[in-house]
């Protein structure tokens, strides 16, 4: 697994669109606190890119990466090596590719312009999302033989957590709201890691306006510190639950 | 001859579609077979399931003694040069070699760099895999195949791409790994080439192996020339 890892790690260090996705997030967020001139504005600012943006590239990137490095995955599968160790080498490298970009391209700057603590929570929000989108992404791809069929799934379920969800359960609470909905608030906010995220940054901003309708009830059950731990347990299931989804895929898979 | 690879009831369905039924076989030490057969008819189900890339609906493979597909380890003896020869782009040639040989846990005086050498790849180490021509990719596959010293070779479409230099080195490369009691198993399109280098022909058809004899028994059975040709009037007759 190890040395899977160390080889792809090489090849993601030579690649160009790490090192534009590195210097695109490095611009973003040092101009949005520039620009901002505040450091708390910056943040919420620069949280929106993290929602949006973070996923959107792991995903593509890791599908994409996965379909290109097919042939060579099926030639490594020849080897005396077994296949949980060539997915969990790739899958690993690729988790600290992304997240090597991040430090550079985000952490820095919040590191020179943010608060610690707010800042901490938007950095560990980030390095989630980054290390559970990859998951998803190395996911669709092994389900997903046709590389262009598995980039359109892979947009779909960005689109879907960043846009549709929100929109779904305003309506569902509208809906249902003579009900007594709370006892599905906190499965429903698990079942979207980007929303998870939002309500960590929020929760710790202390902004429950800027949140919607949705967020201001995750506010009043996930506001202590037991509901963010609960949230960021939550986050964590969703890097190592399609993660250990993709390994038992591919080990099944017909290559 | 010792028996190195042995093929037991093979079955493979992909769904409604059965891309090998009931094939039985058996491969020797310092033999080259040539798989051949149409598109469709079942050759790179078997080789895959050989390398363990398939698993099979109904049967086995055993190679080596023990069951492809199974243990990892299983595989150590074998050397596999891809049709398909892609890589990581960014990786130089020289670190695909070192990748493979760190896979494997050799070091470098257990493999054998001739080929690297022969092919004239050893002044093109640093290249990156992105950069390189069709043919230059294949070369590094067939160094990749050859280098371990395997005791069981699985070449698919080997010389395809290849200059005819290089296609000549790799057919020595053959003849030799075969006198030194390696096992080959080719699929190649290109007739005559198999007639030159097979020890044996296995012609495989809409899953199933309709016969394996050497190709001077083809050709003297049929009274051609041409491998192709003897195939072909082999076909149409009924082989006992």
């Amino acid at each position: 697994m190890w040395k899977v890892c160390k080889y792809t790690l090489i090849d993601l260090a030579r690649n160009r669109f790490m090192l534009v996705y590195t210097l695109l997030l490095l611009a973003i967020s040092w101009g949005l606190f520039v620009l901002e001139g505040d450091a708390i504005k910056g943040l919420l600012a620069l949280e929106q890119v993290v929602l949006a943006l973070v996923p959107l590239i792991a995903v593509v990137f890791t599908v994409t990466y996965f379909h290109n490095l097919s042939d060579f995955t099926e030639l490594l599968a020849v080897q005396p090596l077994r296949r949980r160790s060539i997915l969990l080498g790739q899958l690993l490298a690729l988790g600290i590719a992304m997240l090597v970009a991040l430090v550079v391209g985000m952490y820095l700057p919040i590191a020179v312009f943010a608060p610690f603590d707010i800042g901490g929570v938007l950095m560990l929000c980030a390095a989630l999302l980054t290390l559970s989108f990859v998951s998803i992404g190395a996911l669709i791809a092994m389900k997903n033989r046709d590389k262009a069929r598995a980039v359109g799934f892979g947009l779909a379920v960005w689109a879907v957590m960043v846009i549709v969800y929100d929109a779904l359960l305003l309506w569902a609470m509208l809906a249902f709201g003579d009900r007594p909905i709370e006892p599905f608030v906190v499965p429903i906010a698990a079942l979207n890691p980007i929303d998870l995220a939002r309500i960590m940054v929020m929760l710790k901003v202390d902004l429950a306006a800027m949140m919607g309708y949705s967020g201001a009830v995750y506010k009043q059950y996930l506001g202590s510190v037991g509901g963010i731990m609960m949230a960021t347990g939550a986050l964590m299931l969703w890097v190592i639950v399609p993660a250990w989804w993709s390994l038992r895929a591919f080990d099944r898979k017909d290559l | 001859m010792m028996e190195t690879i042995a093929v037991h009831d093979l079955a493979k369905r992909y769904g409604k579609l059965w891309a090998l039924q009931g094939v039985n076989a058996s491969f020797h030490a310092g033999e080259t077979v040539a798989v051949i057969g149409p598109n469709g008819s079942g050759k790179s189900t078997l080789i895959k399931i050989l390398l363990g890339l398939v698993r099979a609906t109904r049967g086995h493979i055993d190679v080596l003694g023990m069951r492809a597909g199974g243990d990892p380890a299983s595989r150590e003896r074998i050397g596999y040069m891809a049709q398909v020869a892609r890589y990581p782009e960014q990786l130089r040639i020289g670190d695909l070699l070192d990748m493979m040989r760190d896979v494997r846990g050799l070091s470098d005086d257990q493999l054998d760099d001739t080929l690297v050498h022969e092919l004239g790849l050893d002044i093109q180490l640093d290249k990156r895999m992105g950069a390189l021509s069709g043919g230059t990719r294949q070369k590094v596959s067939a160094v990749l195949a050859f280098r371990t010293k395997p005791q069981v070779l699985v070449l698919d479409e080997p010389t395809a791409g290849l200059d005819p230099a290089s296609s000549a080195r790799l057919i020595a490369e053959v003849r030799s790994a075969r006198e030194r009691g390696c096992t080959v198993l080719i699929t190649s399109h290109l007739m005559d080439e198999v007639g030159h280098i097979a020890d044996r022909v296995a012609y495989l058809s809409e899953g199933q192996l309709r016969f394996i004899l050497p190709p001077s028994e083809i050709l003297g059975a049929t009274g051609t020339d041409r491998l192709s040709q003897g195939i072909a009037t082999l076909l149409r007759t009924p082989v006992a």
